[in-house]
C-alpha cells in the first residue's frame, strides 16, 4: 500500500517575490543575448521571439534547478537551443549539409594584402548583409560563431551548450569563420568594393 | 616560435584562449615577424567587424512585455 503524497504547499508569497527578485537580476538581463541567437538560430523574427518566451518560460519553471553564481547565460542558451532543436528546427528550413573538408582553410587576407591589409572593404559592407552571410552558414558553424562572435562566450562556455569537445568548437569556429568572411568578400568584390575575383 | 607554429594559434590568441606562456610567446613573434603582424592584424578587425554588426538587435519592448505579463501575471 502506498501512501499518499501530501499536496506541495504553495511557495510563501516571500519566496515568490525571492524567486522573481533572482529571476530578474540573473536570467532576465540576459535577454537581447537570447533573442539575438534565436533569431540567427530560426532566421524569422516571430519565431524568434516565441522561442524566447518559451525558453523564459522553462527557465523560470526550473529556476531551483539553476546554481546560484554560476553562468546563468550559458545555462539559458542551453534551454533555448534544447527547445530549438525539438520544436522548432524541424519546422524552418533543413540546414543545408556540407562537405567540411571542401571548406577552403585559407584566409581572404591572401587575396586581400596588397590592395587593401587593412580590410577597409569590410566596412562598407551593411549590417543586413553580414547578417544574411550567417544565416546561410551551415547550422553547426552557424552556432559556433554565433555564440563566439556575437555572444562574445568562451570556448569551454561553447562546448557545454553545443554539447561537443572544446577541439570540436575550434575547429568549426575556424572553418566558420573562414566560410564566412570567404563569403563577405565575395560580396565585396561582387558589389565593387574590391578588387578581385569571387570563388 | 616560428610562422607556421604562430598562425596555428590565429584564433586561439585573438580569442585570449590560450596559457599566458604560449600567448607571449606569440605576442613576441607578431613584433618580431611583420607579415604575421599584419596578418593577425587583419583577422582581429574581422572578428571585431563582425562583432560589431551583428550586436545591434536586441529584444523587443513588445516581447519583454509579454514575457513579464507571461512570468509574472503583469
Amino acid at each position: 500500500m502506498t501512501t499518499p503524497t501530501p499536496p506541495t504547499p504553495a511557495p510563501s508569497p516571500a519566496a515568490e517575490a525571492e524567486k522573481r527578485a533572482s529571476f530578474e537580476r540573473e536570467a532576465l538581463v540576459h535577454l537581447d543575448s537570447l533573442y539575438r541567437v534565436a533569431l540567427r538560430l530560426t532566421g524569422n523574427p516571430a519565431e524568434a521571439d516565441d522561442l524566447v518566451q518559451e525558453t523564459m518560460l522553462k527557465a523560470y519553471r526550473a529556476w531551483h534547478q539553476f546554481q546560484q553564481g554560476t553562468n546563468a547565460k550559458g545555462w539559458l542558451l542551453t534551454i533555448l537551443r534544447h527547445a530549438f532543436i525539438n520544436e522548432y528546427r524541424r519546422r524552418t528550413r533543413h540546414p543545408e549539409t556540407v562537405d567540411i573538408d571542401a571548406i577552403e582553410p585559407f584566409s581572404v587576407f591572401e587575396e586581400v594584402q596588397d590592395d587593401d591589409p587593412q580590410g577597409t572593404f569590410f566596412d562598407r559592407i551593411v549590417d543586413d548583409e553580414v547578417l544574411r552571410a550567417i544565416d546561410e552558414l551551415p547550422e553547426q558553424f552557424k552556432e559556433t560563431v554565433v555564440l563566439s562572435d556575437v555572444e562574445g562566450l568562451s570556448y569551454e562556455e561553447i562546448a557545454r551548450i553545443l554539447e561537443v569537445p572544446v577541439g570540436t568548437v575550434k575547429s568549426r569556429l575556424f572553418r566558420g569563420r573562414r566560410l564566412l568572411q570567404q563569403k563577405l568578400y565575395d560580396y565585396a568584390v561582387g558589389m565593387g568594393y574590391i578588387k578581385g575575383s569571387p570563388k | 616560435m616560428n610562422c607556421r607554429e604562430c598562425k596555428e594559434h590565429l584564433y586561439e590568441y585573438l580569442d585570449r584562449e590560450l596559457t599566458p606562456a604560449v600567448e607571449q610567446d606569440i605576442r613576441q613573434h607578431l613584433e618580431d615577424c611583420p607579415p604575421c603582424g599584419e596578418y593577425f592584424d587583419f583577422e582581429k578587425l574581422f572578428l571585431d567587424f563582425l562583432q560589431a554588426r551583428c550586436r545591434v538587435q536586441g529584444a523587443s519592448p513588445e516581447l519583454k512585455r509579454r514575457i513579464f505579463n507571461e512570468l509574472f501575471g503583469e
